[in-house]
């Protein structure tokens, strides 16, 4: 999922960024190898066992991946813990670092486990894609053993989800203006829920630039 | 192998269900001994006041090699111990009565070496419970009894006068099956087999206004919540907390009870939303499993082993990593799976399994 504004639509862009929305990544692992630069196609550095390997220990430390990440969403969200607001927003899910911070995961699961190969669906922020390769050597090293990252897929860019994603074959203008259409709300309440209690003012200039966009 | 953990007002109590000789060690204050006598080093016939490492406890079991400790309990400044097959043994201060034996005038209870026991109860005693200065147990058969200080009521026992023997509790909880029984400060809980939660004991704080406008309540009074069937239940100094069959999390009573800065004070229970434990679309099998309570902290543990905690952070009791006070609930990281945890009055002992 690559996200894509025209004309008016930059200007949203810059507004979604803002936002500073989860990007969801389909990652694939595979266990055994440990190369130079976490992916399978990298110099390969050592090889291990894995019989030892169970679900339920991986899933034991995504568990404590997610946990530490957690703590790092509150540091690095500057938000003032004593008050009323803060609980309003950790309620609604949105204590998030608003400015520039390092990747942060806010969720991380097991989706497929078939020794060697394993896959997890990661909920990330402000991360790049050799952090998502660095997870899975992490999680090897934690297994005692190693993995390598073999896919890096995003599923999910903030509202966009695979499902608004047009396939090479729908890239016309007439698919392209349906699939504006149909995001339009979805932007917008995104857009109206996070920024909404910071500045309301500026939701109206985003209503006028959503208009034309679908428009033009 | 630990198996259960207590905090009391400036002590813990750490027990194991071996069949070894040593089962129950404690640190902390032993002012009152409410670790037992603590044998000195330097000079064999004096005793510690502060025992600075978990020390074991000698226990006056007939059958030591067979006789397992099930759990401990600490208040104040005394400390219940609860065995298989030998009923209870109490230590500490007993001013009150709270040790269940008669009070001894001037007794002077630093360095003394009594351990008394108690074992007559309707049937089994299966929980052990300190308040501040009173003490209740939970038998096999539902019932309730107390000892100790009443002035609040706490004792349950229709007077506000202490009581030096374990007597049975009436009131609306007659005849009725308790499974669980709590308390800390001086308000007491007990829930039913049947869902239903009873209070008694302090109200200064709202924690029984749902039923009573008095501020000291002396005998149980079925709390009359609609908030579905209640599982669990914990009572702190000014605030109380249960868990419903559902998973759900309530809170009433006074202080910083979870839901921000904003509620102080509420009579009627209020429900912290589950997002706040990590439920979301996302994970929508976290439940909370288990809740508890300090003098002014709660901690709640998830079914993934998960520990939350919010309140006044004491010297850091919390243990967020900062020194503020939570004002809703936050995760604490811990190195393994939380398996139950214990608060004090600033401090907390959390048992965990590793990974």
């Amino acid at each position: 999922v690559s996200v894509l504004g025209i004309g008016h639509g930059n200007k949203l862009l810059t507004d979604l960024y803002n936002c500073h929305l989860t990007k969801v990544y389909t990652v694939g692992g595979l266990f055994g190898k440990a190369t130079d630069d976490f992916s399978d196609t990298g110099k390969l550095v050592e090889k291990t066992t894995f019989d030892h390997i169970t679900r339920e220990k991986l899933e034991r430390i995504l568990a404590v991946i997610q946990g530490t990440n957690h703590k790092a969403l509150l540091m690095h969200s500057n938000i003032d813990m004593k008050t009323q607001e803060a609980y309003e927003l950790a309620v609604k899910g949105l204590i998030r670092p608003m400015g520039k911070s390092p990747p942060i995961i806010t969720a991380i699961r097991c989706l497929q486990f078939a020794l060697p190969e394993f896959q997890l669906e990661i909920h990330c922020l402000h991360e790049t894609q050799q952090y998502l390769r660095k997870i899975v050597h992490e999680i090897g090293l934690e297994l005692k053993s190693s993995a390598v990252c073999t896919q890096v897929r995003r599923i999910r860019d903030g509202v966009f989800t695979l499902d608004d994603a047009l396939l090479r074959t729908q890239w016309n203008l007439q698919s392209i203006q349906n699939a504006i259409w149909d995001c339009q709300l979805k932007v917008k309440t995104e857009l109206e829920k996070t920024l909404g209690h910071q500045d309301k003012s500026r939701l109206h200039e985003m209503d006028a630039a959503m208009a034309h966009a679908a428009d033009s | 192998k630990i198996s259960s953990v207590a905090c009391g007002y400036g002590f813990t109590l750490l027990s194991s269900n071996t069949t070894d000789i040593i089962k129950v060690w404690g640190m902390g204050l032993n002012k009152d001994s409410q670790l037992g006598f603590q044998r000195s080093i330097r000079d064999r016939t004096k005793g510690y006041e502060y025992v600075l490492e978990p020390s074991p406890i000698p226990l006056p079991l007939e059958k030591p090699q067979q006789t397992r400790v099930l759990q401990v309990s600490c208040g104040r400044a005394h400390s219940l111990i609860l065995t298989d097959s030998e009923g209870v043994f109490t230590m500490g201060n007993n001013s009150y009565g709270q040790c269940g034996r008669k009070v001894v005038e001037d007794e002077t209870y630093s360095e003394s070496h009594l351990i008394h026991q108690l074992k007559e109860f309707d049937s089994r005693v299966v929980q052990v419970v300190c308040g501040q200065d009173h003490s209740l147990f939970r038998t096999k058969k539902g019932a309730v009894y107390a000892c100790g200080w009443g002035a609040d009521g706490q004792t349950g026992l229709g007077h506000y006068n202490i009581t030096s023997v374990p007597t049975k509790l009436r009131g609306d909880i007659a005849g009725v099956n308790i499974i669980q029984v709590s308390s800390y400060g001086d308000c007491c809980l007990a829930v039913s087999d049947e869902g239903d939660v009873f209070g008694w004991g302090n109200s200064e704080y709202l924690q029984l206004a749902s039923v009573t406008e008095t501020t000291q309540v002396n005998v149980p009074r079925h709390l009359p919540f609609k908030i579905g069937k209640i599982k669990e239940a914990a009572c702190g100094g000014t605030g109380n907390i249960v868990l419903t069959e559902e998973g759900n999390v309530f809170v009433w009573g006074y202080g910083i009870l979870g839901k921000g800065p904003n509620l102080i004070e509420t009579a009627v229970p209020e429900m912290i939303p589950p997002s706040l434990f990590g439920w979301s679309d996302f994970n929508p099998d976290i439940r909370v499993a288990h809740v508890r309570c300090g003098l002014s902290q709660f901690a709640a543990l998830t079914n993934r082993g998960e520990l939350f905690v919010w309140g006044k952070n004491l010297r850091g009791c919390l243990g967020t990593g900062r020194m503020e006070d939570q004002y809703f609930p936050w995760r604490v990281t811990v190195p393994g799976e939380v398996v139950d945890v214990a608060c004090g009055v600033d401090h907390m002992v959390s048992m965990a399994k590793s990974f």
